[in-house]
Protein backbone atom coordinates (compact mmCIF):
# COMPACT_ATOMS: atom_id res chain seq x y z
CA UNK A 1 0.00 0.00 0.00
CA UNK A 2 1.31 3.46 -0.93
CA UNK A 3 2.13 5.52 2.14
CA UNK A 4 1.06 9.14 2.36
CA UNK A 5 4.58 10.30 1.56
CA UNK A 6 4.80 7.96 -1.47
CA UNK A 7 1.50 9.26 -2.81
CA UNK A 8 2.60 12.83 -2.12
CA UNK A 9 5.92 12.34 -3.92
CA UNK A 10 4.18 10.72 -6.87
CA UNK A 11 1.64 13.53 -7.23
CA UNK A 12 4.30 16.21 -6.81
CA UNK A 13 6.33 14.60 -9.59
CA UNK A 14 3.46 14.23 -12.02
CA UNK A 15 1.19 17.22 -11.36
CA UNK A 16 2.83 19.73 -13.72
CA UNK A 17 3.01 17.35 -16.63
CA UNK A 18 -0.58 16.31 -15.93
CA UNK A 19 -1.68 19.94 -16.00
CA UNK A 20 0.13 20.58 -19.28
CA UNK A 21 -1.30 17.41 -20.82
CA UNK A 22 -4.80 18.52 -19.87
CA UNK A 23 -4.10 22.05 -21.08
CA UNK A 24 -2.87 20.82 -24.47
CA UNK A 25 -6.01 18.72 -24.76
CA UNK A 26 -8.72 21.11 -23.57
CA UNK A 27 -6.96 24.44 -24.30
CA UNK A 28 -8.36 26.03 -21.17
CA UNK A 29 -6.28 26.66 -18.06
CA UNK A 30 -9.18 26.57 -15.60
CA UNK A 31 -10.62 23.41 -17.10
CA UNK A 32 -7.18 21.79 -17.10
CA UNK A 33 -6.71 22.64 -13.42
CA UNK A 34 -10.13 21.16 -12.62
CA UNK A 35 -9.28 17.99 -14.51
CA UNK A 36 -5.99 17.54 -12.64
CA UNK A 37 -7.57 18.29 -9.27
CA UNK A 38 -10.37 15.79 -9.90
CA UNK A 39 -7.87 13.19 -11.07
CA UNK A 40 -5.71 13.61 -7.97
CA UNK A 41 -8.75 13.36 -5.74
CA UNK A 42 -10.04 10.24 -7.47
CA UNK A 43 -6.66 8.56 -7.25
CA UNK A 44 -6.35 9.30 -3.53
CA UNK A 45 -9.94 8.41 -2.68
CA UNK A 46 -10.34 5.25 -4.70
CA UNK A 47 -6.83 3.90 -5.17
CA UNK A 48 -4.91 5.35 -2.21
CA UNK A 49 -4.42 1.88 -0.76
CA UNK A 50 -2.80 0.46 -3.93
CA UNK A 51 0.96 -0.20 -4.11
CA UNK A 52 3.10 2.78 -5.10
CA UNK A 53 4.30 1.16 -8.34
CA UNK A 54 0.70 0.96 -9.63
CA UNK A 55 0.06 4.68 -9.18
CA UNK A 56 1.47 5.99 -12.52
CA UNK A 57 -0.71 3.76 -14.66
CA UNK A 58 -3.80 4.32 -12.51
CA UNK A 59 -3.32 8.07 -12.49
CA UNK A 60 -2.86 8.25 -16.26
CA UNK A 61 -6.02 6.22 -16.79
CA UNK A 62 -7.97 8.54 -14.51
CA UNK A 63 -6.48 11.65 -16.14
CA UNK A 64 -7.15 10.49 -19.71
CA UNK A 65 -10.70 9.49 -18.79
CA UNK A 66 -11.24 12.91 -17.23
CA UNK A 67 -9.99 14.58 -20.42
CA UNK A 68 -12.30 12.41 -22.52
CA UNK A 69 -15.22 13.26 -20.23
CA UNK A 70 -14.44 16.92 -20.78
CA UNK A 71 -14.41 16.37 -24.55
CA UNK A 72 -17.79 14.67 -24.38
CA UNK A 73 -19.33 17.47 -22.37
CA UNK A 74 -17.81 20.18 -24.53
CA UNK A 75 -18.21 18.49 -27.91
CA UNK A 76 -21.01 20.71 -29.06
CA UNK A 77 -19.20 23.94 -28.31
CA UNK A 78 -15.67 22.81 -29.23
CA UNK A 79 -14.10 24.55 -32.16
CA UNK A 80 -12.68 22.96 -35.23
CA UNK A 81 -9.42 21.09 -34.68
CA UNK A 82 -6.83 21.30 -37.38
CA UNK A 83 -5.50 17.83 -37.90
CA UNK A 84 -1.81 18.22 -38.61
CA UNK A 85 -1.61 14.59 -39.68
CA UNK A 86 -3.34 15.62 -42.86
CA UNK A 87 -0.35 17.79 -43.67
CA UNK A 88 1.99 14.83 -43.44
CA UNK A 89 3.82 14.49 -46.77
CA UNK A 90 3.55 11.22 -48.66
CA UNK A 91 7.06 11.55 -50.04
CA UNK A 92 9.33 9.72 -47.63
CA UNK A 93 12.38 11.42 -49.14
CA UNK A 94 11.05 14.67 -47.76
CA UNK A 95 10.68 13.26 -44.25
CA UNK A 96 11.22 16.24 -41.93
CA UNK A 97 12.66 13.95 -39.28
CA UNK A 98 15.70 13.60 -41.51
CA UNK A 99 16.47 17.30 -41.47
CA UNK A 100 14.84 18.70 -38.37
CA UNK A 101 16.90 19.39 -35.30
CA UNK A 102 15.26 21.04 -32.34
CA UNK A 103 18.01 20.41 -29.86
CA UNK A 104 17.73 23.37 -27.51
CA UNK A 105 20.77 25.47 -26.80
CA UNK A 106 21.75 25.03 -23.20
CA UNK A 107 23.53 27.95 -21.64
CA UNK A 108 23.65 28.53 -17.91
CA UNK A 109 22.84 32.21 -18.44
CA UNK A 110 21.16 32.66 -21.83
CA UNK A 111 21.16 36.12 -23.32
CA UNK A 112 17.82 37.96 -23.51
CA UNK A 113 17.77 37.31 -27.25
CA UNK A 114 18.42 33.58 -26.77
CA UNK A 115 15.82 33.42 -24.02
CA UNK A 116 13.28 35.08 -26.31
CA UNK A 117 14.07 32.65 -29.11
CA UNK A 118 13.74 29.74 -26.74
CA UNK A 119 10.38 31.02 -25.51
CA UNK A 120 9.18 31.40 -29.10
CA UNK A 121 10.33 27.89 -29.92
CA UNK A 122 8.52 26.59 -26.88
CA UNK A 123 5.32 28.35 -27.87
CA UNK A 124 5.55 26.92 -31.38
CA UNK A 125 6.10 23.36 -30.28
CA UNK A 126 3.24 23.66 -27.78
CA UNK A 127 1.04 25.03 -30.52
CA UNK A 128 1.98 22.13 -32.79
CA UNK A 129 1.15 19.71 -30.00
CA UNK A 130 -2.20 21.36 -29.34
CA UNK A 131 -3.14 20.95 -32.99
CA UNK A 132 -2.44 17.23 -33.13
CA UNK A 133 -5.35 14.81 -33.33
CA UNK A 134 -6.35 13.99 -29.73
CA UNK A 135 -5.47 10.30 -29.88
CA UNK A 136 -2.10 11.00 -31.47
CA UNK A 137 -1.27 13.61 -28.84
CA UNK A 138 -2.39 11.26 -26.06
CA UNK A 139 -0.23 8.42 -27.36
CA UNK A 140 2.78 10.69 -27.98
CA UNK A 141 2.71 12.27 -24.51
CA UNK A 142 2.08 9.04 -22.65
CA UNK A 143 4.79 7.21 -24.52
CA UNK A 144 7.53 9.82 -24.71
CA UNK A 145 6.76 12.38 -22.00
CA UNK A 146 5.38 10.11 -19.30
CA UNK A 147 7.77 7.38 -20.35
CA UNK A 148 5.18 4.57 -20.39
CA UNK A 149 6.07 1.54 -22.49
CA UNK A 150 3.90 0.54 -25.44
CA UNK A 151 1.88 -2.02 -23.47
CA UNK A 152 1.13 0.42 -20.64
CA UNK A 153 0.21 3.16 -23.12
CA UNK A 154 -2.17 0.76 -24.85
CA UNK A 155 -3.74 -0.09 -21.48
CA UNK A 156 -4.26 3.56 -20.60
CA UNK A 157 -5.68 4.38 -24.03
CA UNK A 158 -7.80 1.24 -24.23
CA UNK A 159 -6.43 0.23 -27.61
CA UNK A 160 -3.99 -2.27 -29.12
CA UNK A 161 -0.22 -1.93 -29.02
CA UNK A 162 -0.26 -1.66 -32.81
CA UNK A 163 -2.56 1.35 -32.59
CA UNK A 164 -0.20 2.98 -30.10
CA UNK A 165 2.73 2.54 -32.49
CA UNK A 166 0.71 3.98 -35.36
CA UNK A 167 -0.50 6.97 -33.31
CA UNK A 168 3.02 7.69 -32.05
CA UNK A 169 4.55 7.46 -35.50
CA UNK A 170 1.93 9.72 -37.07
CA UNK A 171 2.20 12.19 -34.21
CA UNK A 172 5.97 12.39 -34.51
CA UNK A 173 5.86 12.96 -38.25
CA UNK A 174 3.08 15.51 -37.95
CA UNK A 175 5.00 17.44 -35.27
CA UNK A 176 8.19 17.36 -37.30
CA UNK A 177 6.33 18.61 -40.38
CA UNK A 178 4.62 21.37 -38.41
CA UNK A 179 7.88 22.59 -36.91
CA UNK A 180 9.66 22.42 -40.25
CA UNK A 181 6.88 24.49 -41.77
CA UNK A 182 7.45 27.13 -39.10
CA UNK A 183 11.13 27.24 -39.89
CA UNK A 184 12.39 25.71 -36.69
CA UNK A 185 15.80 24.56 -37.83
CA UNK A 186 19.29 24.64 -36.38
CA UNK B 1 17.25 4.63 -30.96
CA UNK B 2 15.37 5.41 -34.16
CA UNK B 3 15.29 8.97 -35.61
CA UNK B 4 11.62 9.06 -34.68
CA UNK B 5 12.36 8.30 -31.04
CA UNK B 6 15.29 10.74 -30.97
CA UNK B 7 13.03 13.49 -32.24
CA UNK B 8 10.33 12.59 -29.73
CA UNK B 9 12.74 12.72 -26.82
CA UNK B 10 14.23 16.04 -27.89
CA UNK B 11 10.72 17.39 -28.29
CA UNK B 12 9.81 16.26 -24.78
CA UNK B 13 12.99 17.80 -23.38
CA UNK B 14 11.73 21.14 -24.64
CA UNK B 15 8.30 20.50 -23.14
CA UNK B 16 9.98 19.77 -19.84
CA UNK B 17 11.66 23.19 -19.99
CA UNK B 18 8.21 24.70 -20.38
CA UNK B 19 7.17 22.85 -17.24
CA UNK B 20 9.86 24.58 -15.25
CA UNK B 21 8.56 27.99 -16.26
CA UNK B 22 4.99 27.28 -15.20
CA UNK B 23 3.01 30.22 -13.84
CA UNK B 24 3.65 30.32 -10.04
CA UNK B 25 -0.06 30.77 -9.39
CA UNK B 26 -0.85 27.58 -11.31
CA UNK B 27 1.95 25.76 -9.51
CA UNK B 28 0.52 26.88 -6.17
CA UNK B 29 -2.98 25.74 -7.11
CA UNK B 30 -1.59 22.36 -8.13
CA UNK B 31 0.20 22.08 -4.79
CA UNK B 32 -3.01 22.94 -2.92
CA UNK B 33 -4.93 20.36 -4.95
CA UNK B 34 -2.31 17.76 -4.07
CA UNK B 35 -2.63 18.53 -0.35
CA UNK B 36 -6.44 18.27 -0.57
CA UNK B 37 -6.18 14.96 -2.38
CA UNK B 38 -3.79 13.57 0.22
CA UNK B 39 -6.35 14.44 2.89
CA UNK B 40 -8.75 12.07 1.14
CA UNK B 41 -6.31 9.20 0.69
CA UNK B 42 -8.09 5.90 1.02
CA UNK B 43 -6.62 3.69 3.70
CA UNK B 44 -7.48 0.14 4.73
CA UNK B 45 -9.47 0.51 7.98
CA UNK B 46 -7.74 -0.86 11.10
CA UNK B 47 -10.98 -2.66 12.10
CA UNK B 48 -10.79 -4.77 8.93
CA UNK B 49 -7.29 -5.82 9.83
CA UNK B 50 -8.52 -6.85 13.32
CA UNK B 51 -11.28 -9.00 11.84
CA UNK B 52 -8.78 -10.78 9.60
CA UNK B 53 -6.58 -11.50 12.61
CA UNK B 54 -9.41 -12.49 14.96
CA UNK B 55 -9.19 -16.21 14.18
CA UNK B 56 -5.53 -16.39 15.03
CA UNK B 57 -5.70 -14.27 18.16
CA UNK B 58 -8.75 -16.18 19.36
CA UNK B 59 -6.77 -19.42 19.43
CA UNK B 60 -3.24 -18.28 20.08
CA UNK B 61 -3.81 -15.65 22.72
CA UNK B 62 -5.58 -12.49 23.61
CA UNK B 63 -4.83 -9.43 21.54
CA UNK B 64 -4.63 -6.16 23.42
CA UNK B 65 -8.03 -4.53 23.77
CA UNK B 66 -10.13 -7.63 22.95
CA UNK B 67 -12.63 -9.18 25.40
CA UNK B 68 -11.71 -12.68 26.69
CA UNK B 69 -15.34 -13.94 26.86
CA UNK B 70 -15.68 -13.32 23.13
CA UNK B 71 -12.81 -15.66 22.37
CA UNK B 72 -14.26 -18.33 24.70
CA UNK B 73 -17.60 -18.03 22.95
CA UNK B 74 -15.95 -18.41 19.53
CA UNK B 75 -14.06 -21.55 20.64
CA UNK B 76 -17.15 -23.12 22.27
CA UNK B 77 -19.22 -22.45 19.15
CA UNK B 78 -16.54 -24.10 17.05
CA UNK B 79 -16.41 -27.20 19.27
CA UNK B 80 -20.23 -27.47 19.37
CA UNK B 81 -20.38 -27.26 15.58
CA UNK B 82 -17.73 -29.95 15.16
CA UNK B 83 -19.53 -32.29 17.60
CA UNK B 84 -22.85 -31.86 15.82
CA UNK B 85 -21.23 -32.52 12.43
CA UNK B 86 -19.59 -35.71 13.79
CA UNK B 87 -22.87 -36.98 15.29
CA UNK B 88 -24.87 -36.18 12.15
CA UNK B 89 -22.37 -38.01 9.91
CA UNK B 90 -22.62 -41.15 12.13
CA UNK B 91 -26.41 -41.02 12.04
CA UNK B 92 -26.44 -40.82 8.26
CA UNK B 93 -24.03 -43.77 7.97
CA UNK B 94 -26.16 -45.93 10.31
CA UNK B 95 -29.26 -45.20 8.21
CA UNK B 96 -27.47 -46.27 5.05
CA UNK B 97 -26.25 -49.55 6.65
CA UNK B 98 -29.75 -50.33 7.90
CA UNK B 99 -31.19 -49.90 4.41
CA UNK B 100 -28.57 -52.24 2.89
CA UNK B 101 -29.16 -54.92 5.54
CA UNK B 102 -32.93 -54.76 5.04
CA UNK B 103 -32.57 -55.09 1.29
CA UNK B 104 -30.31 -58.15 1.70
CA UNK B 105 -32.65 -59.88 4.15
CA UNK B 106 -35.81 -59.26 2.13
CA UNK B 107 -34.24 -60.29 -1.18
CA UNK B 108 -34.34 -63.96 -2.44
CA UNK B 109 -31.35 -66.11 -1.57
CA UNK B 110 -29.28 -66.77 -4.72
CA UNK B 111 -28.81 -70.54 -5.52
CA UNK B 112 -25.04 -70.15 -5.45
CA UNK B 113 -25.24 -69.38 -1.74
CA UNK B 114 -26.13 -73.04 -0.97
CA UNK B 115 -22.82 -74.15 -2.53
CA UNK B 116 -20.83 -71.76 -0.36
CA UNK B 117 -19.11 -73.71 2.47
CA UNK B 118 -19.15 -70.72 4.73
CA UNK B 119 -22.89 -70.29 4.34
CA UNK B 120 -23.41 -74.04 4.98
CA UNK B 121 -21.37 -73.79 8.18
CA UNK B 122 -23.38 -70.74 9.31
CA UNK B 123 -26.67 -72.52 8.56
CA UNK B 124 -25.69 -75.63 10.58
CA UNK B 125 -24.44 -73.47 13.46
CA UNK B 126 -27.66 -71.43 13.40
CA UNK B 127 -29.76 -74.65 13.31
CA UNK B 128 -27.90 -76.04 16.35
CA UNK B 129 -28.19 -72.89 18.34
CA UNK B 130 -31.92 -72.60 17.47
CA UNK B 131 -32.55 -75.98 19.07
Amino acid sequence: MASRSELSDFLAGVERRAFRQAQFAVRDEEAALDIVQDSMMRLAEHYGERPAQELPLLFQRILQNAIRDHYRRARTRAGQTINLSALEPDDEAADPLETLDIEPERHPFPSPHAALLQQETLERIESALRHLAPRQREAFLLRYWEGLDIAATATVMGCTEGSVKTHCSRATHALAAALAAQGIRP
Amino acid sequence: MSPEEQFAHRFCDLLEQGNMSLDPLVAERLRAARVRALGHQRVVPAEAMQIVGAGGTGLLGRAPGTRPWRNVFVILSLLLGMSFAYYWNGFEQANENEEIDSALLVDDLPPKAYLDPGFQAWLSHYAHSAR
